[in-house]
C-alpha cells in the first residue's frame, strides 16, 4: 500500500519543490539579467551622437558593466557569476548591442536573441540589449522534464534618446541669439548646419570673425555664480567652461536651464558685461570660462590661463577629448570623440546685458581646433572660439544641432519645442 | 489478523522514519524559498538605489553625508526618501548600503575600463570636478540565519551589487 503510494508522492512532492525554489530562482535569474539589461542599454544609448564610431563606443560603454575582469560587474544566479561568463554547468551569453534608429523597430527586436542592428552609427537613436543565461534545476532536474538541470533565461532592455527637453542641466553657460528674424526656423534657429561659427563675447562695434569661420554669434554669459561655492569665483568660471552649469547647494536646479524661463548677465564680481569690439583683454570673467573651454582640447594649460587662481590643479580634473581634430560640414560624422568637445548652449529671443532673456532651445555645438588643426591659445581679446553647428549625416534624419543625449534634464510641462537635445530614457 | 496488525506496525514504522525527512524537506524548503525573496528584495533594493541615484542632479559622491545619497538609500530602503516609514525589509539598514563612483577610461582595445573615482581629483562636483561614468551600489553586512530545528544554525551573507550608468533615467 504505501509502495504505490511513496511512487506517486516523490515526483508530486518534487514538482512542488521544483515550482518552489526552482521557479523562485528563475524569476530571481531573469531580474537580474533584466537590471543588467537596463544598466547596458542606459549606458549605450548615452554615446549615441551621431557619427560612425558611435556604436562602437557605446558597445564599449555597454560592456563595461559587464567586464569578466571587474569584480564589481553585474552579476547573475545569486550575483555568483558575471553576465555573459558561465561555469562548468552554466552558461550565459550576450549578443551584441543591437541599434535603430526607430523606436518601433527597437521594440521589434527586443527579446530577439540575435537581431542585427538596423542602423548604422550616423543615425542610431534606440538601443536593444538581449542577453541570455541558464538558470540552475535543483528539483526539476530529478525528473524527466528537467533531464539538463538547467534552463535557459533572457533578458532583455531598450533605451533610447528621448522627445526633446525642456530643462537641460549641466549645458555650457553660453547664451546665443537666435539668428532667425521673425522666429521663422524653429529647427535651426537660422543657423547652417555644418558651417563653423566665431562664438564672440558680445560687443559694440564691428565684430569680426577667426579665420575658417562663416559668421559670428554673440554670446553672453548667464548668472550662474554659487556665491555659497567653495571655490574662487574665476576657478567656478573655469570650471563651468570646462564642465558646464554646476549644482548649487543652497539654489536648487542652479544646473539647469528651462525653455521659456529667463537668463540674466553673471552678477559675480568680475564683470562679463559687454565691451567694445577689439578691445586687446577680454572682460575679466571671459578669461578664465575660455580656459576651461581649452581643457576640452587640449591638457597643456593656455599661457593667458596662468592667472586663473588654482589653474594648476584643477586643469588636472578634466581630460581633453580624444579626438580634437578639424571636422567641417558632414565630415562630423568622422567625429570619434569622447564628447567631450560638444558643448550644449541656451539659445535665447534677444541678447540683453541688462533685461532678462528668454530662453527658446538648446542647441549643441562641436567646439573647434583652429582651421589647421592646432590649438587655439584661447587668449582673445573678444572671447572668441570656433565651433560647428554639428550636421548630421543626411540619410539619419537627425535634427542638427541636437545629436548627443544630455545626462539630466526633464519634461516639465508643455514648452511647446519639437527639437533640440533629449536624454537617455529606458523604454522597457 | 497477525498479517494485519504488522502491516499496520509496518506504515507506522514508515511514518516515523518518513516523517522528519519530510519536515526536513518542507522546512529547507521554506528556508531556501526565504533566502531567495530575501536576495530578490535586497536586488531590488540596491537597484532601485541605483536608478534612483543615477537620474538626481547634483550629487556628490565624493561626499559621504551627501543628502542626495541619503535620501536613494532611504527610498531605496522605505520608499520614501525621507525615512518617514519603517524600512520595509527586516534588520537593512543604511550603513549597509554602500555607493561607490567609478569612472571610465578607454583601454588601448577600444574597450572601457572602469576604475573608482579618485577624490581628490575627480568626481568631487563640490569643487566642480566632472560627474563620474558609472555608479556601484552594494549591501554589505546583511546576513541570514536559516531556521531549521536540530541543526547548526550559520548566518549567512546575502551581498547583491548593481553597476548602473550615471545619467539617463
Amino acid at each position: 500500500m504505501s509502495l504505490p503510494f511513496l511512487v506517486i508522492l516523490v515526483p508530486v512532492v518534487l514538482g512542488m519543490m521544483g515550482f518552489a525554489l526552482d521557479l523562485g530562482r528563475i524569476y530571481l535569474i531573469r531580474a537580474e539579467l533584466n537590471q543588467a539589461a537596463g544598466a547596458m542599454a542606459v549606458a549605450a544609448a548615452q554615446q549615441l551622437n551621431g557619427t560612425v564610431a558611435a556604436t562602437s563606443a557605446a558597445s564599449a560603454a555597454a560592456n563595461a558593466t559587464i567586464d569578466p575582469g571587474g569584480t564589481d560587474s553585474n552579476a547573475y544566479n545569486f550575483g555568483s557569476l558575471t553576465v555573459g561568463q558561465g561555469n562548468i554547468l552554466l552558461s550565459s551569453a550576450t549578443s551584441d548591442p543591437a541599434y535603430f534608429a526607430a523606436l518601433a523597430d527597437a521594440q521589434a527586436a527586443f527579446g530577439q536573441a540575435g537581431a542585427g542592428s538596423g542602423a548604422d552609427g550616423t543615425s542610431a537613436r534606440h538601443v536593444v540589449i538581449n542577453l541570455n543565461a541558464d538558470a540552475p534545476l535543483l528539483f526539476w532536474g530529478l525528473l524527466s522534464l528537467g533531464q539538463s538541470r538547467k534552463t535557459n533565461i533572457a533578458g532583455a532592455a531598450l533605451a533610447g534618446i528621448s522627445a526633446p527637453l525642456c530643462t537641460g542641466c549641466n549645458i555650457a553657460p553660453f547664451a546665443i541669439q537666435r539668428l532667425d528674424t521673425g522666429d521663422t526656423d524653429p529647427v535651426d534657429f537660422g543657423l547652417v548646419p555644418g558651417n563653423i561659427y566665431t562664438f564672440g563675447h558680445s560687443c559694440t562695434g564691428t565684430a569680426t570673425q577667426l579665420t575658417g569661420s562663416t559668421g559670428r554669434i554673440n554670446y553672453l554669459v548667464i548668472d550662474r555664480y554659487d556665491t555659497g561655492s567653495a571655490v574662487t569665483e574665476d576657478d567656478y568660471l573655469f570650471n563651468l567652461g570646462a564642465n558646464g552649469l554646476q549644482t548649487s547647494t543652497s539654489t536648487p536646479g542652479w544646473a539647469c536651464s528651462t525653455i521659456n524661463g529667463t537668463e540674466n548677465l553673471w552678477t559675480g564680481t568680475l564683470s562679463a558685461a559687454p565691451q567694445a569690439c577689439a578691445a586687446g583683454t577680454p572682460r575679466p570673467a571671459i578669461q578664465p570660462l575660455l580656459c576651461g573651454l581649452s581643457t576640452r582640447l587640449t591638457n597643456a594649460t593656455p599661457t593667458a590661463c596662468n592667472n586663473v587662481t588654482n589653474v594648476s590643479t584643477i586643469s588636472g580634473s578634466f581630460p581633453m577629448d580624444s579626438d580634437v581634430n578639424y571636422y567641417v560640414a558632414q565630415d562630423y560624422v568622422d567625429y570619434a570623440g569622447n564628447n567631450r568637445r560638444i558643448i550644449t548652449v541656451p539659445v535665447v529671443e534677444t541678447l540683453s546685458a541688462t533685461a532678462p532673456m528668454t530662453v527658446v532651445g538648446f542647441r549643441q555645438f562641436l567646439l573647434e581646433p583652429n582651421a589647421d588643426s592646432s590649438i587655439p591659445t584661447f587668449a582673445d581679446g573678444d572671447g572668441r572660439f570656433l565651433a560647428m553647428y554639428p550636421n548630421p549625416a543626411v540619410q539619419s534624419g537627425l535634427t542638427s544641432g541636437a545629436v548627443l543625449p544630455l545626462k539630466q534634464g526633464r519634461f516639465d510641462g508643455s514648452c511647446g519645442i519639437t527639437t533640440g537635445p533629449g536624454k537617455v530614457v529606458l523604454h522597457q | 489478523m497477525r498479517i494485519t496488525n504488522n502491516r499496520r506496525g509496518n506504515a507506522f514504522l514508515e511514518v516515523v522514519l518518513f516523517l522528519p525527512l519530510m519536515v526536513l524537506l518542507l522546512v529547507g524548503m521554506t528556508q531556501i524559498a526565504k533566502f531567495t525573496y530575501t536576495y530578490f528584495s535586497l536586488r531590488k533594493t540596491v537597484y532601485s538605489v541605483a536608478s534612483y541615484l543615477s537620474a538626481q542632479q547634483g550629487v556628490n559622491f565624493c561626499n559621504a553625508g551627501d543628502p542626495n545619497i541619503a535620501a536613494a538609500i532611504s527610498f531605496g530602503l522605505t520608499g520614501t526618501s525621507d525615512n518617514s516609514v519603517p524600512v520595509l525589509i527586516t534588520g537593512l539598514d543604511p550603513t549597509m548600503i554602500s555607493v561607490v563612483a567609478q569612472r571610465a577610461t578607454p583601454t588601448a582595445g577600444g574597450a572601457t575600463s572602469l576604475a573608482p573615482c579618485d577624490c581628490s581629483s575627480d568626481c568631487d562636483i563640490s569643487q566642480g570636478q566632472l560627474p563620474p561614468d558609472y555608479i556601484v551600489v552594494s549591501i554589505n553586512g546583511y546576513t541570514l540565519t536559516p531556521r531549521i530545528p536540530k541543526l547548526a544554525q550559520m548566518p549567512i551573507p546575502l551581498m547583491p551589487r548593481v553597476k548602473v550608468p550615471y545619467g539617463g533615467t
